[in-house]
Parts: C-alpha cells; structure tokens; sequence
C-alpha cells in the first residue's frame, strides 16, 4: 500500500530554514512551536554538501554525490562553500582539494571561481543552488507548499559572500526571507529553548568556517555585542593536516604525485581518522604506499591535538577579540554554547573551555541548533511575530579608500543593523569631472589589504576648483548585511544613478541568464513565473494595505483615502485579471504612491507610541515609588495617617 | 544630522543614563526594525527601514562620548568638525606622543602587560577629559547656551579624540599581536 499526503490546498504556504553547511546542509520547520529537522533525500537530516555532475547535464546531490568522489574526484565538488564570493586568484583556491579550477580568459570570470568538471564549467553559486534545490524538493515533498526561506551564513561572512549566497537561493527558486547569521541562529535556537535571559557566547566551528558572537539576550531581544572570526577555518582544515601527513608516509610528499583521485582518497581517510578519534585515543589507517604495497599510518590523539592546536590558537584569539569589543570579561558570561560539528573534537570542547573558563553547552545537536534556528526565525518572520527581535550587526569594518591607499572607515565593525552613514568628499584636482570611489571591507588600515567590495565613478561634476564640489556617499546596510551605497554631488545636487560594480560575484545579469537556462521552456516559463510573483507580491501587498487602514485610517485626509481606495481597486482588477506582469507592476507602482507619505505617518505614530509606553511605565514606577516614600514616612510618624 | 536625543525622545545631557538609552533603542527597534515589517506594505517597509537605520544610528552616537558631545555641541549651535578644532594644550600632547611611542615599542616587544597598563592610563585620561567636558557642557546648558565657551569645549572635544586614537590603535596593535 501506498500511502498519500493529501495536503489541504488552503493552507498557508511553510515557511523553512536551511543551514547550508560546508560539509553538511539541512533543512527545517516549525511544527506545533517546535523546529524539526526534515528528512532529506539521503534519508537522514544531514544532506552532505557534495554535488556531482554527470554527462548530460545530471546532477547528484548528497551522500550518492560523495561516494562519486573516489571514482570522479574532479565531477564531484565538496566544501564548495569555502568558495563563495572570492575571486579566481584567492588564496583559498590553492589549498589541498580534489576538484580542477577553469582558469579565468576574461577579467569578467575572474570575479568568480569556476569549476571544470568535465562536461561543463560550474560557479560555487551554481553548485550551491543545486544543494538548496535538492533541500527544497525534499521541503516541498513533505510540508506541500512553501513560504520563504531563511537561509544561514557565517557571521563572518564578508558583503561578497552573502551575495552568493543569496543569488544561490534565487537560483534554486527560493523566496529569501533573510540571511541569518550561523551563531544568531543557534542563539535563537538556544535562547528559546532556554527561556534564560544573559549575555552568551556562540563558539561556531563548522566544516569550512569559524564564527565566534557575544550577544545578549533580555526580553526577547537578542543583540548581538560582537562578532568576529574567519571564513576559511574550519574542520577541513585539520583533515588537510592529517592528509599531509598520510601523503608523507605514503611517500607521496611532491605535487605531482598528488593526482585529484589519491587526494580525494587521503582527505577521506583523513576525515575518518579524525571522526574515529573523538571517541578513541588511537587510530590506525592502511594506505596504498607509493610504488606499491601499503603502509599503516598511526594516529593518536595527543598528536592529532598537536596538530589542530595552531588551528585553535586562531580561534582563540578570534574569541578574545570578541569580549574585547563587547567589553566583556569570561566570568560575566552566562553560558557558552557550541555549534557545528568541529565542536565534536575533544580537544576543541576542552579549549572553549579553557578560553571562556566554563563549560560549554552542547545539549542541542552541534551539527542541527543552526538549523533550527534558521527555522524559528522563518517562523517569526512569517507570522510578523512581536515576542523576539534579533538585533545583529556588521561583522567587518566598511569604508572608502583614500588618497593615500588608506582607508576610511564609514562603519566600524559591530555596528548594529540596519545601519546608515554619510561621508562627504572632496575633489582634489581643478575642473575634475570624475570621482572614483573603492569600497572596502576589512580592518587592515591599507585598502590593499582590506576585501575590495566594490568600485564605481560618480561622473558629470561641473567643473570646479580642486576642494569645491563636494560629494556625498551614503551607505545603507540592510538587515541581511547586504549594502547598498549612493553618491550625490552637494553642489550642484546632481543624484546619479551609480554603477556599482562588484569585485567578485556574479552580475544581476548573469544571475537571471542563468534563471533562464534552468527553466525547460526558457522565456516563456519565465514569463509565467514572474507573472505568478507578481501577482502573489500584489496580494500581499493588498492584505498589508488593508490591515493599515484598519489600524490606521485617521492619518489620512478624505482625499488620500479616496486615492489609496482607488489604487487598491485598481491593484485588484490587475491582479484577477492581468496576463502580463507589467500591468500587475503598474497597480502595485500606483498603490505604492498612494500610500507612500501616509507610512510615514505611519510610522511616526508607531514611535510615539514606542515611547510613550515606556513612559507610562517609568511614570508608574515613580508613582509607585511615591506611595513608597509616603508609607515610609507614615511609619515612622512623620505623616498622618489616613483615616479609612 | 539629526538630533539624537529627539530620535530617541530622550532629555539631551552628556551625563545621560545610558541603560535607559539602550532600553528606549531597544523598545524602538521592536517597532521598527525590517523582521517585524516582513508582511508590511512597500512603502511601511521603506519607512520602517530608514527610521531604524536611525535609531540605529542616534544610539551609536549617544553611547559615544565623542560623538555625543559633538551632538550636544551642535545643539548649543557650535559648528562641529573633526580636525578643525583649536589644538589641545602643549603639555597634553607631549604626553600623548610620549605614551604614542610607548605604545609602539611594547608592541615591537609583544608586551601585553605593558600595552594594557598603558590602555589602562589612558583610559584614565579619557576619563578625566570626559568628566571636565561634561562639567562644562552642564555648566553651558545651565545658563541657555547663552554665552558658551566654544573654544574650550572643543579643544576638550579635541583632547578626547587623541585619547580615542590611542586606544584605537591598540585595538589594533592587540587585534594583530595576541
């Protein structure tokens, strides 16, 4: 017998979590107030991120994908995660791995590392998309239909990253509700589990990435104090260590012996070894030695934790850092909680442990808490919650390069976000026309050494001598920690439209071509697909704009009602009956204006009502502490007391 | 510039109970910030986002002393720019440079002992020219603002900005050696 989820066709779209890993991705969901891990394709929760590709166009995703990698190391591409963002010619793309890199023919396909596995060239944002597709189809299988995603990144993650990261969930046709940071999503996961108000630290260690937060948690309010770390540190690197030493003892020390198939072979044996020592002291693996017969490499623990240790000296100084720029010293902290499944190491537990000088929590999974709480937050966004607020903040400094090759700082690091700032320039030639502008992100105080984010020209400045225009720059980090920068002239008020070009990443372009290649029936798909966002888009926006005039009806004046009125009516005939997303656009345009200067007031209201009911509070107490003053005094006879 | 003591709706003072300015940053940002507006309109989501950024912004300064003290001052009609204000006294700055290159050989000597005694006078000396700048600001608030002393504010102003560089550079100095 077969057995049938029959869903109910008008129940509300899921909203889901993902954790897209660098060893492992997971996918999860709210079900009756608590996160679930939902089962994947491989049958477990934990989706291993490797990706192969076959002739054909095939793909495999998950533990099939790995068990490819010993037979076509170079189709199947692991920790791809660790590529995000970074350009052809980064260092990460040297290291120990098994997969072959295209070399870039173009400055344009420099901005992105490239793949070749054979029957076609891939992008990290394309394998990473074939992931999140795989965790969606196994989403969609089990909850029917779905609202957005949530999807996790380290907190570390520099604008770049986080980029990629979201055009892969644009890619594998994901709505993306937000990009939440890794160590956040655990303290959600935690603090509501917990239900314990203090100031915690997050000791992220996964596969590729390490991710230290301070943040406090007090009335449902989660703020982030500080966060630092390094987003290429990871459990992959203490497989490279002892894969270093296996291809020694195989005699297999020089590049050239190192084929793509003996490396995915060794860093296999090598992550092995190092599962098999969290519970033993010793391992031993045999290994094909160089020009035949075997060798057995030897493994103890005490070695092993020689030779993570510079690993973990690294974190540490991460986490000192950390309580640096929170002010926090390791006896105010309340807890300490331990994500990603690095954290399994012995000798990593008992480091936390000597650095924060407690005992860390481990009682949710390590390699789930993200997950989850990459869950919750789907759900509290999905249901506009009012009980918790995360408060995050900007894990790296941003500015603008100077004269000289410096930097100045328009963002320090932690800053609280949603987060804006202005910087006026000047020009420092007569008659200079142009202004080029480099941002940056980073703390070295070289630009050169900070991560180059993005590089556009201001152009059409009236001539002027050197030091009289003025240009203005003003930044705008959003809530995912994606920034958006523009530039005005003051002078002459000349706003232009600017073109930011990316250092790394994929164009906006690029993204929707590869959207389009996706689809079997390209343009006209397409079309069909974007007519139905639009349409579901203009629903909302229609039940958001009738929930405000419900609340808030007074602040407009009988002609902006009847307006608003009228472009809900109009919103409302495109969307029942329009076939072409343009004239969908056109009602949402006109509706967008009518009620653009009643948000405002809108707005203003909602702060005023913010404060006063503080204000009403902190009057009772005083009142309260009135009436305290004067049973005080009746005590002790100074007052009269009052007849009843 | 906005006011940020009127973006917060609190009583500008440079002694001001900074819990409290959290606890109101807090409160405002639970009406405003982005996740609560997820299924707001286009436009309540615009509005929403540029009075967090705001709020954001109006508590970064506050928490500041520097920069509340510049908010102060522009509220007492005092122009504000860093580097055009009157140079601190000659004794400070003898004292800051002396302290600069102390700062720099226990980095050469990866001195971590002698970088925090050093971060710790500092500090001190912050503190100092923080309790000074806040009698004198008290002091003009009381009289209206009638006449203020803008060339000693700032030049107070200005001494605290040396002390900010120093313990900025070791932040660094401690970021890049332990």
């Amino acid at each position: 017998m077969v057995l049938l989820d029959i869903f109910d066709p008008k129940a509300p779209p899921k909203p889901i979590g993902i954790d897209l890993g660098t060893t492992n991705s997971i996918v999860a969901h709210v079900r009756d107030e608590r996160p679930v891990a939902l089962t994947t394709c491989d049958g477990s929760a934990l989706l291993p991120s490797v990706v192969y590709y076959g002739d054909h166009g095939s793909v495999i995703v998950g533990a099939s994908a790995k068990a490819y990698a010993s037979l076509h190391p170079e189709r199947t591409l692991a920790s791809v995660k660790r590529f995000m963002g970074r350009g052809a010619d980064d260092p990460e793309t040297q290291r120990l791995a098994a997969h072959r890199l295209a070399p870039p023919s173009t400055p344009d396909e420099a901005r992105v590392v490239r793949f070749d596995v054979g029957s076609r060239v891939v992008t990290p944002v394309e394998v990473s998309a074939e992931i999140l597709k795989s965790l969606k189809q196994s989403a969609q299988d089990q909850l029917g239909a779905l609202g957005g995603a949530v999807i996790t990144v380290p907190a570390y993650f520099d604008d770049a990253q986080r980029q990629a990261t979201r055009d892969a969930g644009r890619l594998a046709g994901l709505e993306v509700l937000r990009l939440l940071n890794e160590p956040t999503a655990a303290a959600l996961a935690y603090g509501l589990d917990k239900k314990q108000d203090g100031l915690f630290a997050v000791y992220d260690l996964g596969g590729g990435t390490f991710d230290v937060t301070l943040l406090r948690l007090e009335d449902g309010v989660f703020q982030v104090k500080s966060t630092g770390g390094d987003s290429a540190l990871g459990g992959d690197d203490m497989d490279r260590r002892i894969a270093e030493e296996m291809l020694a003892a195989m005699g297999a020390s020089e590049a050239a012996a190192r084929t793509p198939e003996l490396v995915a072979l060794v860093l296999d044996a090598a992550r092995r070894a190092k599962h098999g020592l969290t519970e033993a002291l010793e391992v031993a693996v045999e290994l094909p030695k160089r020009g035949g017969g075997t060798v057995v490499y030897d493994l103890r623990r005490p070695h092993f934790d020689e030779l993570i240790e510079p690993l973990l000296e690294r974190t540490g100084r991460a986490c000192r850092r950390a309580m640096r720029d929170a002010e926090v010293e390791p006896a105010a902290l309340d807890g300490v909680i331990l994500v990603g499944g690095s954290t399994r190491v012995p000798r990593v537990r008992s480091f936390v442990e000597e650095t924060f000088g407690r005992e860390p929590l481990a009682d949710i999974d390590p390699d789930l808490v993200v997950a989850y709480g990459a869950a919750v937050q789907a759900q509290l966004l999905a249901e506009s919650s009012d009980e918790v607020l995360l408060l995050d903040v900007l894990p790296l400094s941003l500015g603008v390069e100077t004269m000289g090759g410096g930097v100045d700082k328009v963002l320090p690091r932690n800053t609280t976000i949603p987060a804006g700032a202005r910087s006026t320039f000047t020009t420092y030639a007569d008659n200079q026309t142009g202004f080029e502008i480099h941002v940056v992100q980073g703390e070295r105080e070289l630009a050169k050494d900070c991560r180059s984010l993005a590089r556009f020209t201001l152009a059409g400045i009236p001539p002027l001598p050197a030091g009289m225009a003025r240009l203005e720059i003003t930044f705008h980090v959003d809530e995912n920690n994606l920034l958006k920068v523009e530039a005005s002239e003051l002078t002459t008020g000349l706003r232009q439209a600017i073109d930011v070009r990316p250092s790394y990443g994929l164009t906006d372009e690029q993204v929707e071509t590869m959207l389009l290649d996706a689809l079997d029936h390209g343009e006209e798909d397409f079309e069909a697909r974007r007519l139905a966002d639009a349409k579901v888009e203009g629903s909302r926006m229609l039940l958001a704009t009738r929930k405000a005039l419900a609340a808030d009806a007074d602040l407009l004046d009988p002609a902006e009602r009847a307006r608003v009125e009228q472009a809900l009516g109009a919103l409302e005939r495109a969307i029942d009956g329009a076939e072409r997303v343009a004239s969908v656009q056109l009602g949402i345009d006109g509706l967008d204006a009518a009620t653009h200067e009643w948000s405002g007031r809108r707005m203003d209201r909602a702060i005023q009502s913010a404060i006063a009911g503080k204000s009403v509070e902190a009057i009772g107490e005083s009142v309260a502490h009135a009436r305290g003053v004067e049973a005080h005094l009746i005590e002790h006879g100074a007052l009269p007391q009052k007849e009843t | 510039m906005l006011d940020p003591f009127a973006t917060l709706g609190l009583e500008p003072a440079f002694d001001l109970d900074l819990a409290e300015a959290e606890r109101r940053h807090r409160d405002l940002s639970r009406a405003l910030h982005p996740d609560r507006h997820s299924q707001s309109t286009p436009a309540d989501r615009r509005a929403a986002l540029g009075k967090a950024i705001e709020v954001n912004e109006a508590w970064r300064t506050l928490k500041d002393p520097i920069r509340r003290g510049e908010a102060l001052l522009r509220r007492l009609g005092v122009e504000v720019e860093e580097g055009r204000e009157p140079k601190p006294d000659p004794a400070f700055l003898m004292h800051v440079m002396e302290q600069r290159e102390a700062l720099a050989q226990a980095g050469r000597e990866r001195n971590e002992a002698r970088l925090e005694a050093l971060v710790g006078e500092m500090r001190a000396e912050q503190a100092r020219a923080i309790a000074a700048l806040s009698l004198e600001l008290g002091r003009a608030a009381a009289n209206g603002g009638a006449s203020v002393h803008a060339a000693a504010l700032l030049s107070r102003l200005g001494e605290l900005r040396y002390c900010q560089r120093f313990l900025d550079e070791a932040t660094m100095l401690r970021d890049e050696l332990f």
